[in-house]
């Protein structure tokens, strides 16, 4: 069972098939572990707000520091017109944090680290955003494909360009999560089965590599969910203070 | 009133004590670790983007192979100019 490490990955039905319009809508274990990390989250900050006191406790204090420290975010890398948009990048940044940290405990599974969950998070942030930029500008949003100071002939090349890095924003932003959960899990599963194959007598190199890992992951874990939610706030300045 | 000034200074304490190991070392290492990863999706994104939409282009037009290998460099060239993007970002907010 423990020498694939790929195993981990494996999308398996839990409970009836539902079946609507020939799309398959069974609840699999991805489902299971994003409704935790959901549940866990509105818990969480229930528990935490819910006595305000003036000395805080544990809960309340990590609670107001999540939320402190990305309402300062968005106000350092978005500008204070920014600030509608709070609940939708905290939400975010709450629930890949939360996905990635619970696919941190042992025999759970970690739902970022399938690109179809990461890739429909970012194409959501895209249209979002691009909908976002026609809304606050117009067709004069089309200006950011346009940069200012560019000799004639070379502005359809350089318009091309733009409209290429511009669509390659989703792209890079749900494999880069996707990425970094997977490589750091696979890699976390292939030192535990050395230490398994190694023995008694060998085994503790790995182990040792196995526990630096951890420490390595769960830090990782947290950096890209703040990566993803950062990159958000750019994208989302970069639609409402047009600047080009 | 006491009790709340005390507090304060406590308060004051624990902040200048916190400034200082704002970032360990190994903190560092992690961040400058995922900002290297980031250049490098940011390459290979907008490669694969441009590749992908001359490929399109070309059963389009059944123009194959020329759209995909104009777009191929298309797409390296946006790929170079995330790339700096990211880069002129960092650097300003260090």
């Amino acid at each position: 069972m423990a020498n694939n490490p790929m195993q981990q990955f494996n999308v398996y039905k839990i409970g009836p098939e539902i079946n609507i319009g020939g799309v398959d809508l069974s609840f699999t274990n991805a489902s299971l572990f994003m409704v935790i990390s959901a549940i866990s989250i509105a818990l969480f900050l229930y528990l935490g707000t819910k006595e305000k006191k003036i000395v805080p406790d544990k809960l309340q204090l990590l609670s107001e520091m999540l939320y402190g420290f990305v309402a300062k975010m968005i106000s350092d890398t978005a500008g204070s017109k920014a600030k509608p948009y709070f609940p939708f990048i905290f939400s975010l940044f709450m629930f890949v944090l939360l996905c990635n940290m619970i696919g941190m405990l042992p025999y759970s599974f970690t739902v970022t680290s399938h690109i179809i969950v990461t890739l429909i998070l970012a194409l959501f942030i895209f249209i979002a955003v691009t909908v976002i930029g026609f809304i606050k500008h117009g067709f004069k949003y089309l200006s950011i494909f346009v940069p200012s100071g560019v000799p004639a002939i070379l502005l359809p090349l350089i318009t091309v360009i733009e409209i290429i890095s511009y669509l390659s924003r989703p792209v890079s932003l749900s494999v880069r999560l996707f990425a970094n959960m997977m490589a750091g899990h696979t890699m976390l599963k292939v030192f535990g089965g050395f230490v398994i194959s190694l023995g008694i007598l060998g085994g503790w190199l790995p182990l040792s590599f196995s526990v630096a890992l951890t420490g390595l992951e769960i830090l990782v874990a947290f950096l890209q969910a703040y990566v993803f939610a950062i990159l958000t706030c750019i994208y989302l300045n970069d639609a409402l203070n047009l600047h080009h | 009133m006491t009790k709340s000034e005390d507090f304060k200074t406590r308060l004051k304490i624990a902040k200048s004590k916190n400034q200082k190991k704002y970032l360990s070392e190994g903190e560092k290492r992690g961040s400058f670790m995922g900002n290297a990863f980031k250049l490098g999706t940011e390459l290979v994104a907008a490669v694969g983007v441009g590749t992908i939409i001359g490929f399109i282009l070309d059963s389009w037009f059944g123009t194959k192979p020329w759209l995909i290998i104009i777009f191929f460099f298309l797409g390296a060239a946006a790929g170079m100019l995330n790339v700096f993007r990211t880069a002129n970002r960092m650097q300003k907010e260090d």
